[in-house]
């Protein structure tokens, strides 16, 4: 009998027996919505309708022509492509300004840390008491250069609203980007930069030929936990604007959201979340697969 | 203590046949040692036997007990792993014990246990130190007095002293060998390195690809192997291999080398080679029985005019690299014998001690 | 003080200005915060506005802890708590099952991880209309299990790793001298992982404690969160503010507390051990 396993026999109900509560549990999350999501998503229900006839395609066909659901999906890629990268330049200048030793350098990341604790919800309300037209300090601030009293509408105004976001947004998680680059920067081999240094290497070439090939993989998980998690943004969005003016700052989950719990539009807002469910996973199986040829 | 039989057994890593039918027997109370290259299965077998992997196919017998089916704590075995495998959060006294208090030895018991375990391995002033304040040597001996305070019947080494630098492994080689003579157990003992073989085996037990090569006593398998492979295997500096043909000379045969040059056969060693006059046949020669030549002409040495290329004295003895017959060959010689290289130098060959191997099959000729 | 030891002091003091300027710039939020929760309604409400209070006034505390607000704190205490306990039992059980024996191979270990890529808003819709089904709504238990099965992928992943690190042989030896699998991976297994646990319980308390979206839907008024609770006093309505300030303190004051203890088992649990700080 041929089976060839690393391990022996008996442990085999073992091994099964402890990954079993674990996977019933992530069946709940993992494969229940999916199927419920699939099943209402071809059926009718919404506010008013409740039958659970099924209705075909319906609810997808809706979905490819609803302008305000790709309007969504625009204003989550833009905040995206723009956050991101700002995040990252900056995570990495911070992460290079604290890499050598400094005095009290344990203080001040300790200090820095702190955003990345709070609650994104809290974020966004703090966000809004700093970006408050007459009672927060950044209008105050803008003033003092202006030289003159400044009423910005950070939260209505429709050219503010995304700076206001990404701001907030930007404040809390670049630290986090910071904090992972600065350990991978400290993880660089020593030796090569050295041996660059000897060859006549400048810092700049050092840094872009050496050591950024070397913390690369630690910046594309940065970058893919980031860029998911930006995808999925709502509690920022929902603290500052609540996807407002009209649905100017809507991303798609605030979308979601907005369509399954304040129109009560079921079915539809089902087949909206398995559209969302199937781009995410294709997006992150590409990425997947790329980062696994790169290395 | 109990002895070990091992039958037919056959043991798979997905596709790869890592053990191909291994039958063995162990009598109780010897030192065997398992030694091969890396991937010839010799951790395989020992983890094998010890449980902690299972066998596809063929039987595992500890003093007459079949134990395939059991688990590794029932097969009463102690086990020295090769980088240690000791519990950093305890002290050296509680990895000792640890394997007594599994047993739920009663605790008046396990102090003196642990206290005599240690003793015997000189470690006994290391009971209150924690594993990262101790060196590698010490490391290790903690390691077997954890093995050593469990009485087990069987004991399993896999290669433990890999990890230790040169010094410190002649001295742990000695140790481990007084201690068997002490407890007398039965001892089986994984190593890729021949040398720890060669002076701690009762038996040898030399693997490649997953089948036993030789099994043996240790100067069996040195003076008489059975393959090309055991031949090449034991003894530093390996043996030279030397392509021949086997031609008649007299009323004796003689090896023609790739250069003209003639080695004459002892007749005595000639009795079963006469039907393989006159095709090719390997020369294994060890560079100890290479030596320098001497006055007169003495019965099975034969000459060789050699001129030296590269010279790497080590104190006592000089090891020489010349030319032989087309192959770079190595012979050890006295330090004052030769020194300087480019020189030419008049050696003789021990053809008594040479043996002859059958290129088509790699077995050594008897 | 010869020139290159000149510039490398020069250096080192535009670095620390830098460094103290760029700290003053993220805190500066956290400081208005929780400057707002000490400031009477006046002071609030002073144009321009100002950046300090004239005394420590604890008037909105007392009125969040009168009308049973601050309870919200109490609530997202016991849900963190219990669905943090949770998830890491089940969690490193798991983990030690994929980790020594590759249970199901590559394809449940991505499956797992793909779960964490899950956006939220698409499980808590699906989750919403079963729990409604099942009288869940507004439950701890309902929440409690939510929670776990969110962490349950990031807990998996990252004892995944930390066990992968501890040597096969420690276990191996243990189960020579008499230990069964079970007891092995109590005795053996859970002391060498310590450091990876810790970074991992603090990173998935803090995710149950900071979440917003499932509270907001799976709660109502038993079980709402203080996340929930800050958005009741969004509404534009000026005296509002200090009680969104004054909870936030509540909520967020734990956690930094939290934070600063276990500062360096941080890196690891955020990089999702990508990186081993």
């Amino acid at each position: 009998m041929r089976s060839g396993q690393r391990g022996t026999f008996r442990e085999r109900n073992f091994k099964y027996l402890l990954v079993g509560p674990a996977i019933f549990v992530l069946l709940l999350i993992g494969v229940f919505p999916l199927v419920y999501l699939l099943m209402v998503s071809f059926q009718g229900i919404t506010m008013t309708e409740t039958s659970t006839d099924f209705i075909g395609f319906a609810n997808y066909r809706q979905l490819f022509s609803d302008a305000r659901l790709w309007q969504a999906l625009l204003h989550t890629v833009i905040i995206t492509a723009i956050a991101l990268p700002i995040e990252l330049v900056l995570g990495l200048a911070m992460a290079q300004l604290f890499l050598d030793r400094l005095p009290g350098r344990a203080i001040f990341i300790a200090l820095l840390v702190l955003p990345v604790v709070v609650s994104p919800i809290v974020s966004g309300a703090t966000w809004a008491l700093l970006f408050n037209h007459r009672f927060g300090p950044i209008n105050q601030i803008i003033g003092w250069f202006m030289g003159r009293e400044t009423i910005l509408l950070w939260t209505i105004n429709p050219n503010l609203v995304y700076p206001a976001i990404i701001t907030a947004e930007i404040w809390q998680w670049t630290p986090f980007m910071f904090l992972l680059l600065l350990a991978a920067l400290g993880s660089v081999d020593r030796s090569q930069i050295e041996a660059a240094a000897i060859d006549g290497a400048g810092w700049w070439r050092t840094f872009f030929r050496i050591v950024l090939p070397a913390i690369a993989p630690v910046m594309t998980v940065a970058v893919l936990i980031r860029g998911l998690d930006l995808f999925r943004l709502f509690d920022i969005v929902w603290a500052l604007t609540q996807g407002g003016p009209g649905t100017l700052t809507e991303t798609i989950s605030v979308f979601t959201y907005i369509k399954g719990f304040r129109q009560f539009e079921t079915s539809y807002t089902a087949a909206v979340a398995l559209l969302v469910i199937v781009l995410l996973s294709t997006l992150v199986m590409y990425l997947l697969r790329r980062v696994e040829l790169a290395r | 203590m109990a002895d070990l039989r091992i039958s037919a057994l056959h043991k798979y890593y997905g596709n790869v046949h890592a053990v191909r039918g291994i039958d063995l027997e162990i009598p109780a109370g010897e030192f065997t040692v398992l030694v091969g290259p890396s991937g010839c299965g010799k951790s395989t077998l020992l983890r094998t036997i010890a449980g902690l992997e299972d066998a596809n196919e063929g039987t595992i017998e500890i003093g007459g007990q079949v134990v395939n089916h059991l688990p590794p704590r029932e097969r009463d075995i102690a086990m020295v792993f090769q980088n240690y495998a000791l519990y950093p959060y305890m002290k050296v006294f509680d990895n000792i014990a640890f394997g007594l208090r599994s047993r739920h030895t009663p605790k008046n018991e396990i102090e003196p246990r642990v206290r005599r375990a240690a003793q015997m391995l000189a470690i006994d002033h290391l009971l209150d130190r924690y594993p990262r304040e101790l060196s590698g040597g010490q490391l290790q001996r903690v390691a077997i007095g954890r093995a050593v305070v469990r009485s087990a019947r069987l004991y399993l080494f896999d290669e433990p002293l890999s990890n230790l630098d040169a010094q410190l492994r002649d001295e742990m080689r000695g140790e481990i060998k007084r201690l068997h003579q002490e407890l007398g157990k039965t001892m089986i003992y994984v190593t890729h390195d021949q040398v720890e073989a060669m002076t701690m085996a009762d038996r040898i037990v030399l693997l490649r690809d997953g089948i036993i090569e030789q099994a043996g006593a240790p100067l069996e398998l040195f003076e008489r192997p059975a393959t090309r492979y055991v031949a090449g295997f034991l003894g530093s500096p390996a043996m030279n291999f030397i392509d021949a043909n086997l031609v008649t000379a007299g009323d004796t045969l003689a090896l023609r080398l790739n250069d003209g040059a003639g080695l004459a056969l002892p007749q005595r060693r000639t009795a079963n080679l006469r039907t393989r006059v006159d095709r090719p046949v390997v020369l294994g020669v060890r560079p100890e029985h290479i030596g320098p030549a001497t006055q007169g002409e003495r019965p099975g040495l034969a000459r060789y005019t050699a001129i030296i290329e590269l010279l790497q004295p080590t104190g006592s003895r000089t090891y020489a690299t010349f030319d032989l017959g087309g192959t770079r060959a190595v012979a050890e010689l006295q330090a004052h014998d030769v020194s300087t290289i480019n020189q030419q130098i008049e050696l003789s060959i021990d053809m008594n001690r040479v043996v002859l191997i059958d290129p088509a099959t790699n077995r050594v000729l008897s | 003080m010869t020139p290159l030891a000149g510039r490398h002091r020069v250096r080192l003091c535009l670095r620390l200005v830098a460094a103290v300027a760029l700290t003053l710039i993220f805190m500066f939020p956290i400081y208005w915060l929780y400057m707002i929760s000490f400031k009477t309604a006046s002071e609030i409400y002073a144009f321009p506005p100002k950046w300090y209070p004239s005394s420590f006034n604890f008037d909105t505390y007392r009125v969040l802890f009168r009308d049973g607000d601050a309870a919200t704190v109490g609530n997202s205490l016991i849900v963190a708590f219990c669905s943090t306990a949770l998830a890491m039992f089940l969690g490193f059980i798991c983990a030690y099952s994929l980790a020594r024996f590759s249970t199901g191979g590559k394809h449940l270990a991505n499956w797992i991880i793909s779960q964490r890529m899950i956006p939220p808003i698409a499980v808590v819709f699906p989750i919403f209309l079963l729990y409604v089904w099942f009288g869940l709504v507004d439950t701890y238990v309902g929440v409690i299990l939510l929670y776990t099965a969110f962490n349950l992928p990031y807990v998996i992943w990252m004892m995944r790793s930390y066990i992968l690190d501890v040597p096969r042989a420690l276990e191996e030896s243990a189960l020579v001298d008499g230990y069964t699998r079970w007891q092995v991976l109590w005795k053996v297994l859970l002391p060498m992982c310590r450091a990876g646990l810790a970074a991992t319980t603090i990173f998935t308390f803090v995710f149950a404690w900071n979440d917003f979206i499932f509270a907001l839907v799976l709660t109502r008024t038993e079980v709402a969160t203080y996340t929930v609770q800050i958005t009741h006093y969004f509404g534009g309505q000026s005296n509002f503010w200090a009680k969104i300030s004054a909870m936030s303190v509540l909520g967020t004051l734990p956690i930094f507390v939290v934070t600063a203890f276990m500062q360096r088992y941080f890196v690891r649990g955020i990089s999702l051990g990508a990186v081993k700080g």
